[in-house]
């Protein structure tokens, strides 16, 4: 059962639509989703943390360049994954290729800035501030700066962004006037055991505490409702691997399954700083990616939701073309860059775009890519 | 022992041992009316270490607010235009003679004084000019004269060679001020539509009459009819900082203390995270605390500080102690005590079963509210 029509269900059976202009804020945005259809568009964002390989992400094979300088790390060109006479993706994200045939999936290559700072704060505090200046690290982040502007639109109380994760909240989604939340997991949304008592009959007299009956019911319905999306995503044909990054991106699935009306969702998968002994670790980690970004786009399809959701996928950097002596690579300067969702063509309609950069701004290829996204 | 807390979160440059040293300070002090004071104007001139990065600055302001918050608002006001943590929050450093940032000059009338549509943007742009040189420098405030545009300008019409300080004064003398403060008092210890429009308007007239001391504002409210009236009990959404200090100070949790790490945790994700307002409006407050995630949370604590997972120790929270404390039966104690009313029908099956029955209250709608 497509899980859209799970949560009309839930809606129409639900009470509290019968208190339909009092519906309290968390519903009132499902109501409408269910009412007709909900046409905001959402931006996930997967921050790959520890600066991604780019060149044995999307490798370039064909290029002489590529054995020459990866004599150790090269990857063998039988077992890729070719996205066309040039290059081809890791092994481990082969899950994606199908993405690339249906056109829902495109790599931007070469994507960094100029004169780029190989540290991974400076590198970092530039992509997610789009901005050079090391003052204005501190300060608001490109997620939080668009938040801010989108601020009149997401007037439900629901945050504009949130974080599914145990990390801090990244510099990207701070705002001055946005709101950004960080969920280490559904389960902050879930009750612990009940709230036993039914609450007693609303007495019209007293509004703020019928408000509060109702926010608790309300609350109920919420908890009811992450339960029951929960349990219907196990059901209807949208399995997950048993890794983090694809626990979260599930979660975040559920999350905009129930209607929340936040518009930009955020999750790490960190472990990319691979200095040594690459070959192993940056599998299981490209691994870990493709299966949680396939994953959730298959649930996203099956919802009849990927329209209206774009994943973004960076790294504060890539690294160099040239091994080093201890098996893995050092801190280079661009990468590629996934995104991810039917609508994913951002720059060109061609699926590989070649040397991309930010532009002088420092802004271009974020904020563009978001700006004309939303 | 609150200083020695304080000194070593500062010390530590970790902004969540601050937090938890001043929920320390709320769960011990024998003055809480002063602890939420210093809420309400951390709220009122909404500062976030989200940006100002230094927990030493966070601190002081702190300090700050608590020494003034009940003093004349004139003090309150310096101390903030020239606090390092505000400065540094609304770009001051960046506002230079050549180049004016607005951003403090707007922020200081919109949300500190006036409110919105008591002054014109060109009162912001001439503002701007008059703030121009004040900045932070090694953690302190700074005038750096070069910086200054020395020139005449304009606000609310008067002419002349204003600095920032002038313009301080300016903001002072101007009538919206005392209704703001008035507003901001009322809104801090009064029901949500307990306060007519003509109380604060009567507050405000008397603000002026006594050089903007809002210690008299306070008293003022205090010992009014409107505060007492029927319809000014449980008229009030409890902040998470409030709902979890007022629980523990109430259910008498006080050795050991729960870990005051954990509650500033918990505030957090119930809201309020203190030292990081949301944005420079603060915290929206009223029924916006109650959202679904937030009530949740709520009945969530609830359970876990009566189970005792918030203590070390894991010692569960004893009803029947307390209840025998105070020579009552705990099903009369804890409804009485909390919701100030009787027990509501479908709580009665618990009556048996103490823990149980303080966590429904806790948990109950009821228990939102103030």
């Amino acid at each position: 059962m497509p899980l859209n029509s799970t949560r009309r269900h839930f809606l129409r059976q639900s009470s509290l639509i019968a208190m339909a202009p009092a519906i309290p804020a968390f519903l009132r945005p499902a109501a409408h989703a269910s009412a007709k259809n909900n046409d905001e568009r959402i931006l996930v964002v997967v921050q790959l943390d520890g600066g991604n390989d780019g060149i044995n992400t999307v490798v370039p094979f064909a290029n002489d360049g590529y054995p020459q300088h990866r004599k150790e790390l090269q990857l063998k060109t039988n077992r890729l994954a070719k996205v066309n006479d040039e290059v081809a993706l890791h092994r481990s994200l082969r899950p994606l290729a199908d993405l690339l045939d249906d056109v829902q999936f495109s790599i931007v290559q070469g994507v960094g800035y100029p004169n780029p700072n190989r540290s991974h704060d400076v590198s970092m505090a530039i992509w997610q501030t789009a901005r050079f200046d090391r003052d204005d690290h501190k300060s608001f982040g490109w997620l939080g700066r668009a938040m801010d502007e989108h601020r009149e639109a997401n007037a439900s109380g629901a945050a504009d962004s949130v974080l599914l994760g145990t990390e801090s909240p990244p510099v990207a989604l701070r705002g001055r006037r946005s709101t950004s939340v960080s969920l280490a997991h559904l389960g902050d949304l879930k009750l612990r055991g009940k709230l036993t008592p039914k609450t007693p009959n609303v007495d019209p007299n007293d509004d703020l505490l019928a408000f509060a009956r109702r926010a608790s019911l309300d609350a109920r319905g919420t908890a009811a409702l992450i339960d029951e999306v929960a349990g219907s995503a196990s059901r209807d044909g949208a399995p997950y691997p048993d890794t983090q990054l694809a626990g979260r991106l599930s979660s975040i699935a559920q999350l905009i399954k129930s209607g929340f009306s936040t518009r930009v969702y955020y999750a790490i998968q960190s472990g990319y700083d691979t200095h040594a002994g690459q070959l192993p670790s940056h599998s299981r980690l490209l691994n870990e990616l493709g299966g949680a970004l396939k994953a959730f786009q298959d649930d996203l399809n099956s919802a009849g939701l990927s329209d209206r959701i774009l994943t973004l996928c960076f790294s504060e950097f890539g690294r160099r073309a040239a091994e080093n002596a201890s098996l893995g690579t050092d801190h280079g300067t661009a990468g590629p860059v996934f995104v991810m969702g039917s609508k994913a063509t951002p720059t060109s309609p061609t699926r590989v775009t070649k040397a991309v950069f930010c532009g002088v701004s420092g802004q271009k290829f974020p904020l563009h890519l978001l700006l004309d996204y939303f | 022992m609150s200083s020695v807390i304080c000194d070593a979160a500062v010390g530590s440059s970790n902004i969540n041992r601050l937090k938890a040293w001043w929920l320390y300070r709320m769960l011990k002090t024998p003055n809480p009316l002063r602890e939420r004071l210093t809420l309400a104007w951390h709220n009122h001139f909404a500062t976030s270490n989200i940006k100002v990065q230094d927990v030493g600055m966070m601190r002081r302001q702190n300090d700050s607010l608590r020494e003034h918050s009940a003093g004349r608002f004139e003090y309150l006001l310096r101390s903030m235009a020239h606090d390092p943590a505000v400065l540094v929050w609304l770009d001051a450093d960046a506002n230079r003679k050549e180049h004016p940032n607005e951003n403090l000059a707007r922020e200081i009338m919109e949300l500190f004084t006036l409110g919105v549509g008591n002054y014109s943007e060109e009162d912001i742009k001439e503002a701007a000019r008059a703030l121009t040189g004040w900045t932070v420098k090694q953690g302190d405030f700074l005038n750096v004269a070069k910086r200054h545009d020395a020139g005449e300008k304009t606000i609310f019409g008067q002419t002349g060679k204003w600095n920032g300080d002038d313009f301080v004064t300016l903001l002072l003398e101007h009538s919206a001020t005392p209704r703001r403060i008035a507003f901001r008092v009322c809104e801090l210890l009064m029901g949500e539509s307990t306060c007519e429009d003509s109380l604060v308007e009567e507050l405000a007239v008397g603000l002026v009459e006594h050089d903007l001391d809002i210690g008299w504002a306070i008293e003022t409210v205090l010992r009014s009819e409107a505060f007492f009236a029927a319809g000014n009990i449980r008229n009030r959404v409890l902040s998470p900082v409030e709902f979890i200090v007022g629980l523990i100070r109430c259910l008498e949790i006080n050795s050991p203390l729960p870990s005051t790490l954990l509650l500033a945790e918990t505030t957090a994700n119930l809201g309020q995270d203190l030292f990081n307002p949301p944005n420079v409006f603060g915290w929206p407050g009223g029924r916006s605390w109650l959202t679904s995630r937030a009530i949740i949370g709520r009945a969530n604590f609830a359970s876990a500080l009566i189970n005792g997972e918030l203590h070390s120790s894991r010692t569960p929270f004893d009803a029947a102690v307390l209840a025998e404390r105070h020579n009552v039966g705990a099903e009369k104690l804890l409804p009485q005590v909390l919701l100030g009313s009787e027990l509501p029908t479908g709580m009665k099956p618990l009556k048996k079963e103490p823990n149980q029955l303080v966590t429904a209250v806790l948990s109950s709608p009821e228990a939102f509210l103030g």
